[in-house]
């Protein structure tokens, strides 16, 4: 009913960096037609009147910080590595081209008026920048290729004004750009899932088939809102193929493009409310309904609503077994308990389906079910319950073959800015025409200590990344430089596809022979 | 000028009325005011007709608007109309609700586009409910409704369907699943029976009620037996609701801890409402969930740095302005002034905001350090110079968050000294006060408040400002947000339904249509099975067949979901039953203005 205000036609819109991001649309995958100037930090908005005077530079830089002093040792997962991912979609949605015009500064001004109740917006710079730029950002932004693996403890991407009078700029889009803490978080956390299934899959089929839909995405409605969903969507998508959190789909489609039509695929599924909807006593003409409406593609039948075990044994098992052996490999019965131990519940429904289906053993020595019938975990499944079922089956001599898993919260919402410590920190200034290498160090957390002066990415001869601090990367000696300036003053200038992501992120040989090791 | 208020359905004539404009031939079933959308007759769905009341906005906005809305004219609306005054703008536009860009369709779980058919056949009806299950031994006993409005306004209400966006889902499932499967006929019917609109019906708890756990929040239910396959189509995006209600909860929680230390150490509540700021946009997963994340805190305080939270509230729940904020420093401003300048950092500050408030944060380097030579020597004067309403805030922001507090109040109080209040606690001069915003939840506030107290320190002191722990460090198990189907009718007879998982009986779904009500004894209940009495039924229908029949704005939200005095009593802190909550008549003792 307000589409004409936030559909696109946003006469303001929620968020917009520059002055109050005015004038974003603010639906997740709405048009791009007026930006910014919300969407920033209020203190951001004072902060012109806070650098030294003379200040004609400001060069600031993000990283994934690494943590020297590790207060949890007891987290698994080390995450030493990060997959660098989202730049592209936060540069197209919100700083690409004309982000300043007149009514934004305007009511900019005005909002920030009310909230400070003070005059402290910075209206003279900002109709600098409308004037002299018409509009677009003088900033210009290095980044890593979209994909990388890197280290962490490394800069990603730097941050520079371009213009002396806008030096307050670089740290004004600070806010909207920490937020790629999220995408590359999320495509992170999905890789090191990749590498314990990959490991086990390898170990206990002898191949990776299928690998890539091992994880299928269920957090649509565990995420904060719909843009999240889309954002988190697409860096699951990175890694795997499997999904039912649609909007990813579009913001790959609409921000990065790939060569297939689509980079994600689903298999139709029941929910509770398909099989409740039966009454309790019919919950066997539910499940035959529902796979005779599927005859030719796999279907996944939430199989928990009174009793899993029950439902395994002498419905599956028995009521509906002529009809499942008459399923091909193309178009399994994909069984999902959705409830209990996740380990435990596995194991007993995989040892009553061994026990009514005719088990095989693959070449590992791995028990596998016919290929008719495969199992869906997709509650409770998080890194470390992954590692725990996987290593649990293994144990009990189940191929991972025989399993894939769903993860909806803690894939896609169960993560905060702190996991990977991401940080943007000004590193360097002009004063004076004068450049200082600056940085912070507080004396009650070493960790937060930032690097200093202008930034540059390097690999050594042996193949590993570095950071040169205080404009070393300058000299030839050390090689190019891996940071490529992705945006100039208001234009994006390099640009990656989706399949190029997914190349420069996909499991290394190397990796997988220490996964192996 | 304050807004006009919208108690009567017909409100459109009223606001009318306030800016003297003509009324349109027909009677209007929209007022857009401040962007917030007013259902002005109901029952009068084969209207059209919008108004736009625009009169906080600025003169430039206005012309922005009124350029829009000619856009929009010109797209195909018939008329459109200016008042008297020229910020008042009346217009028809059959299409104007229709998302333009965003594909409904496309906005759910992929598997749920294969359930039409699944159902069991001749199914006519399909109902869901909302709740927040109850979990034994769970830290929150009760929560805060918000965020429908938003959810309606931005993706439900209008028309949602149109023949394009049929057709972008078709291609799209095509590809997708490997196969048809998508239901092009059915939203076709949706398109021509409905003109694209949403045969449905949500009934919900007013929002801003606190409502114990474990209780229906809302129901979903097709008005058009056709359509049973829609009210879990809309699964996916209701569900998301958790977001806003588990962060307006926790930022009560944080409030009911605050309120109890403020009460304790000060005598009263003044400044409640900006003793938590919010901190956590750079935090959050998106810019969406940032203002969805900053409104549903400003329910609880006044305080923030979120603008997209304000830019919401102000859109969608009719506040002009929702919260405040105060300059501050970050360490780019700092640092870049060399290490050795820091001084001088600080001082270009004290220069630079006179007047109001200013917060330096002022760890970059050795906070303690800051605190003594700094603050305390080089800048002493300048600091006591300062008042009241232009106080300097120091910001710590890092260390265990405790005990560097309670080290930086020492500090100052040696270099600047301290009074008592009326109750007995020290209070630093009022010119000087201390943010903490680093690590802050709702364990370690807790534990802050309670050191500062036994060292003999008044909440008066300190501010807190918390970012992840408020906006992000939360999910849709915090309070267990669970949307079931509790109700079927097939053959044309009714059928209570639920879930019952033997491997975990916490996930028990509720059975029948439901009703939530106030008992006899007080206590607010949900009635299973269809026995809740129409007339008991807290919940409201506030969407059907596309239209919203129910609005809400900020100041009512705020108002309902203030504290009872037994959330600050200090006794009843931590209440082992939540019956206490929900006793009649509960005296409110402070308010969000």
């Amino acid at each position: 009913m307000n589409g004409l205000f936030q559909k696109g036609e946003g006469l303001q819109t929620l968020v917009g960096p520059p002055l109050l991001l005015l004038h974003k649309d603010s639906c997740p995958l709405g048009k791009l037609e007026g930006k910014k100037l919300h969407e920033i930090c209020s203190s951001s908005v004072t902060h012109y009147k806070q650098y030294p005077p003379n200040t004609s530079k400001v060069y600031s830089y993000f990283e994934c910080r690494e943590k020297k002093t590790e207060p949890t040792k007891l987290r698994k997962v080390k995450y030493d590595k990060t997959v660098f991912y989202g730049l592209q979609y936060i540069l197209h949605r919100y700083l690409k081209g004309q982000v300043v015009t007149r009514e934004k500064i305007q009511e900019a001004k005005e909002v920030y008026r009310e909230h400070f109740q003070d005059d402290v917006f910075n209206e003279k710079g900002w109709n600098y920048i409308l004037e002299k730029y018409n509009g677009h950002l003088p900033i210009e932004i290095k980044a890593v290729p979209e994909g990388s693996v890197i280290p962490r403890g490394n800069v990603l991407f730097t941050v520079v004004s371009t213009d002396p009078e806008c030096y307050w700029l670089t740290n004004w889009v600070e806010t909207i750009l920490v937020q790629i803490w999220y995408p590359i978080t999320v495509a992170t956390n999905s890789r090191e899932q990749k590498k314990i299934l990959a490991k086990y899959l390898m170990e206990t089929s002898g191949s990776l088939e299928g690998l890539e839909y091992k994880l299928h995405d269920f957090g649509y409605r565990g995420v904060s809102s719909q843009e999240t969903a889309g954002i988190g969507a697409s860096a699951h998508l990175v890694n795997f193929k499997g999904t039912d959190t649609v909007a990813g789909i579009c913001v790959i489609k609409k921000y990065y493009g790939t060569k297939d039509p689509v980079p994600g695929f689903s298999v139709p599924a029941a929910e509770h409310s398909t099989i409740t909807a039966w009454g309790k006593d019919h919950e066997k003409d539910a499940f035959e309904h529902i796979i005779k409406q599927f005859p030719s593609v796999p279907v996944s039948i939430v199989s928990d609503s009174y009793d899993i075990y029950n439902a395994c044994e002498k419905i599956w098992g028995e009521d509906l077994r002529g009809l499942i052996e008459m399923r091909s490999a193309d178009a399994p019965l994909v069984v999902r308990p959705d409830s209990g131990n996740p380990l435990d519940t596995v194991l007993k429904v995989l040892e009553i389906l061994g026990k009514k289906f005719p088990l095989v053993e693959n070449s590992k020595g791995y028990k596998v079910l016919p290929p008719y019938i495969r199992v869906i975990q997709g509650d409770g499944v998080d890194i470390n319950t992954l590692q725990e079922i996987v290593e649990g089956m293994k144990e009990h001599r189940w191929s991972i073959e025989n399993i894939a898993f769903g993860s909806g919260g803690a894939l896609l919402q169960k993560l905060t800015r702190d996991l990977l410590n991401c940080s943007f920190k000004c590193s360097y200034v002009v004063t004076n025409g004068l450049g200082v290498n600056v940085f912070k160090d507080p004396v009650a957390d070493p960790n937060k200590r930032s690097k200093k002066g202008r930034l540059s990415l390097h690999r050594t001869p042996s193949g590993d990344f570095v950071t040169l601090e205080e404009g070393k990367g300058d000299l030839e000696e050390y090689g190019e430089d891996l940071l490529h300036t992705v945006f100039r003053n208001g234009k994006i200038v390099k640009t990656y596809t989706f399949d190029e992501v997914r190349d420069n992120a996909k499991l290394k040989e190397s990796e997988l022979e220490d996964l192996l090791l | 000028m304050s807004p006009p208020t919208f108690a009567s359905p017909n409100v459109g004539q009223r606001l009318f009325h306030t800016c003297s404009l003509t009324p349109p031939i027909s009677t209007p079933l929209f007022l857009i005011l401040d962007d917030a959308t007013y259902p002005c007759a109901p029952s009068h769905t084969q209207y059209t007709e919008v108004i736009a009341f625009h009169y906080v906005l600025s003169w430039h906005t206005r012309k922005v608007l009124k350029r829009r809305l000619s856009r929009l004219v010109s797209r195909g609306s018939e008329r459109i109309h200016t008042g008297a005054k020229r910020h008042c703008f009346a217009f028809t536009l059959s299409s104007m609700m229709a998302a333009q860009d965003f594909n409904f369709l496309l906005a759910t779980d992929s598997y749920k586009i294969t359930h039409y058919k699944q159902y069991p056949p001749n199914i006519s009806k399909v109902y869901s409910y909302f709740e927040c299950r109850h979990k034994k031994g769970g830290q929150y006993n009760e929560v805060v409704f918000f965020g429908l409005q938003y959810l309606l306004k931005k993706y439900l209400a209008g028309r949602v369907v149109t023949e394009e966006k049929i057709q972008e889902a078709k291609v799209f499932y095509q590809m997708h699943f490997k196969q048809s499967v998508f239901d092009e006929e059915g939203w076709r019917k949706v398109l021509e029976k409905y003109d694209g609109r949403l045969p449905i019906r949500i009934k919900a708890v007013p929002e801003g009620k606190i409502i114990p756990r474990g209780n229906v929040l809302f129901t979903v239910e097709n008005t058009d037996p056709d359509f049973f396959w829609l009210t879990n189509y809309i699964e996916t995006m209701l569900l998301q609701m958790w977001y806003p209600i588990t962060v307006a909860t926790i930022s009560r929680e944080f409030k009911k801890i605050l309120a109890k230390h403020l009460k304790a150490t000060s005598g009263s509540l003044e400044g409640l409402d900006l003793k938590l700021h919010d901190f956590g946009y750079r935090g959050v997963s998106s810019q969406e969930s940032a203002a969805l994340g900053g409104a549903a805190h400003l329910v609880n305080f006044c305080s923030t740095d979120t603008v997209a939270g304000l830019l919401m509230a102000q859109r969608y729940y009719a506040c002009p302005m929702a919260g405040f904020s105060i300059p501050a420093a970050e360490h780019s401003t700092i640092i870049s002034w060399g290490k050795s300048r820091e001084k001088d950092a600080f001082e270009c500050l004290l220069d630079q905001f006179p007047s109001g408030p200013v917060a330096v944060v002022s760890d970059s380097y050795d906070i303690f350090k800051a605190c003594k030579h700094i603050w305390g020597d080089k800048l002493k004067e300048r600091v006591m110079e300062r008042s009241e309403d232009s106080a300097l805030i120091i910001r710590p922001d890092s260390g265990d968050p405790a005990e560097t507090l309670i080290e930086v109040i020492k500090i100052l109080e040696e270099c600047f000294g301290c009074s008592q209040n009326s109750v007995g606690y020290k209070v630093l001069p009022s010119y000087l006060r201390i943010i903490q915003g680093d690590g802050i939840d709702l364990n370690s506030i807790n534990e802050i408040l309670e050191k500062l107290s036994d060292e003999g320190w008044s909440a008066e002191n300190v501010f807190f400002g918390c970012g992840s722990a408020l906006l992000q460090k939360i999910n849709r198990d915090t309070l267990n947000c669970a949307f079931k189907c509790s109700y079927v009718e097939t053959n044309g007879k009714g059928m209570d339904v639920y879930k019952q998982p033997v491997t975990d009986p916490s996930k028990g779904s509720k059975r029948g249509r439901l009703c939530l009500r106030r008992n006899s004894d007080g206590f607010i209940e949900t009635v299973e099975r269809g026995a809740g009495k129409p007339h008991e039924d807290m919940l409201v229908t506030v969407f059907e067949n596309g239209t919203i029949l129910q609005e809400y704005t900020l100041d009512e939200i705020r108002k309902a979901a203030q504290l009872w005095e037994e959330d600050v009593s200090p006794s009843e802190h931590n209440k082992e039953d939540d019956t206490s909550l929900e006793i009649h008549q509960k005296h409110i003792i402070n308010g969000v203005h």
